[in-house]
């Protein structure tokens, strides 16, 4: 299935500063895109970008074995924010550089976690992670808890010039 | 050497960039069908092309690639825009719909961006909402002649707007107006057929058509994702619009940033439980644990089921 993925370029920028923004312990931040969802007329899915939750410097813990992750307040007020208008949500964090960044293995271990939360919250949606670099994204997409996830297969970052890409040259 | 290759100056990936556009052109008169020519020459790969009528005899004075044999045949617009695009391109991507746009707008959805050759104002109000929706920008162009006084003097003016997501939209730039939107309402049906002619069109396409390449392959520095062109036919003059100037950092309140998608959407209803279709959305999957344990599941149900 093919899934779009569009996001204006100055919230796209404004994401970018916010995870780039140094946290007293955490090595990464993190926060949630909000998306809003249609068809594309062609079997696919396209997710509209509607806007960013930025998880609170309060809302990282100090984890022993991964150094920080988000709590429970951060996830509930995520899953607020989507409830209404139904939104998609996508976890998102940089890992810097340039070229197409990978999930690591805490990653896709903690999307195992939330994505059953959010499909709980806002279950027409579909939710994802995303990973940034400077210059790119990958993403995963799943449609419900119990399915399988599928690759987000295409990026428009909405602004000028247009980019496939998400990158700002 | 490229067919493309005199226009390299649009970067050194350009040729791809214009394969990979789809560009959705609504209304196939006499603005787009220049615009259809000139994207077509330009090396644009896909296509979405809407209009719901016919080529008559008084379109000839300005439909780009009409003809008297397509007037005797009552020839669909979109069947002329699709024929002129394959002489330039036969290995153009072409969805043609003989239909009102709103019959087809979902075929819409997934366009890069989409210029508008329609008349009336109410259609150009729901062209550009339709494309904020979707986060898709949206070129309006738009010609009119009008009496001057009591004389035989005419005025030739018209505009071109690139409204793009989080910009001034038409409404903010004055094009869509309540007045407006009244008078056309209180003419319908008996407005006739309004005055046009083929040469301020394909000034109008022209300028259309240089702002979807800016926008796309950008050959300076400064591209833009919002303009308003205004057209003067008598005084040969062709500015940008002190419209737009005026609304320099006003946000747009006629289409929130939230406003986007289909309401309606339901995940759900996309799947049905079919083995087949989780089969499809597992082997795309990449790197992902999930993926592997449904993969899993799907095999052991497979393996149970054939015994």
């Amino acid at each position: 299935m093919n899934v779009c993925l569009k996001i204006c370029g100055d919230l796209l920028d404004a994401v970018r500063a916010d995870l780039h923004r140094p946290h007293s312990f955490a090595h990464e931040r993190v926060g949630f895109l909000l998306a809003a969802a249609a068809s594309d007329g062609q079997g696919g899915i396209m997710l509209l970008v509607r806007g960013y939750q930025t998880v609170a410097d309060d809302d990282y813990e100090w984890h022993p074995s991964v150094g920080a992750q988000i709590g429970s307040n951060a996830m509930r007020k995520a899953a607020q924010a989507s409830y209404r208008p139904p939104s998609a949500i996508l976890h998102v964090h940089t890992h810097g550089g340039r070229g197409r960044p990978g999930f690591s293995r805490v990653d896709l271990d903690s999307a195992a976690s939330f994505v059953p939360g959010f499909a709980e919250t806002a279950p027409r949606m579909p939710h994802g992670l995303l990973v940034l670099s400077n210059d790119s994204v990958h993403g995963l997409l799943w449609a419900g808890p119990d399915r399988p996830a599928f690759p987000i297969n295409s990026f428009k970052r909405i602004s000028a010039p247009i980019r496939a890409d998400w990158s700002d040259k | 050497m490229s067919w493309l290759d005199r226009q390299s100056f649009l970067g050194p990936d350009s040729d791809q960039v214009l394969q990979d556009l789809t560009v959705g052109l609504v209304g196939l008169g006499g603005g787009n069908s220049h615009v259809v020519q000139q994207l077509a020459h330009l090396g644009v790969g896909g296509f979405v092309l809407v209009d719901d009528d016919v080529i008559s005899e008084t379109n000839l004075n300005r439909l780009v690639g009409g003809t008297l044999e397509d007037v005797l045949e009552a020839r669909p617009k979109t069947e002329i825009a699709k024929r002129m695009v394959l002489s330039v391109n036969p290995k153009a991507r072409i969805a043609f719909h003989q239909a009102k746009w709103q019959e087809v707008a979902e075929h819409l959805r997934a366009c890069d961006i989409i210029i508008g050759g329609v008349d009336r104002i109410i259609a150009k109000s729901e062209l550009e909402a339709f494309c904020r929706r979707f986060l898709i920008p949206y070129i309006d162009m738009g010609m009119d002649v009008h009496r001057l006084g009591d004389a035989e003097n005419f005025l030739v003016a018209g505009q071109v707007v690139l409204s793009s997501p989080g910009t001034p939209c038409l409404r903010c730039l004055g094009v869509v107006t309540d007045n407006a939107l009244t008078d056309e309402a209180a003419q319908y049906g008996d407005a006739g057929g309004k005055p046009q002619v083929v040469w301020p069109n394909g000034i109008l396409a022209s300028t259309a058509v240089g702002l979807l390449v800016q926008l796309f392959t950008p050959w300076h520095g400064k591209p833009v994702r919002s303009a308003y062109f205004a057209y003067d036919a008598n005084e040969g003059t062709l500015v940008s619009s002190d419209r737009l100037r005026r609304r320099a950092g006003v946000a747009c309140h006629h289409f929130p940033d939230t406003a986007v998608g289909d309401p309606q959407f339901d995940i759900r209803l996309l799947f049905d439980n079919s083995p087949a279709d989780c089969e499809e959305v597992a082997a795309s999957a990449q790197n992902s644990p999930v993926g592997w344990i449904a993969r899993f599941a799907i095999w052991l149900r497979q393996k149970l089921s054939s015994r």
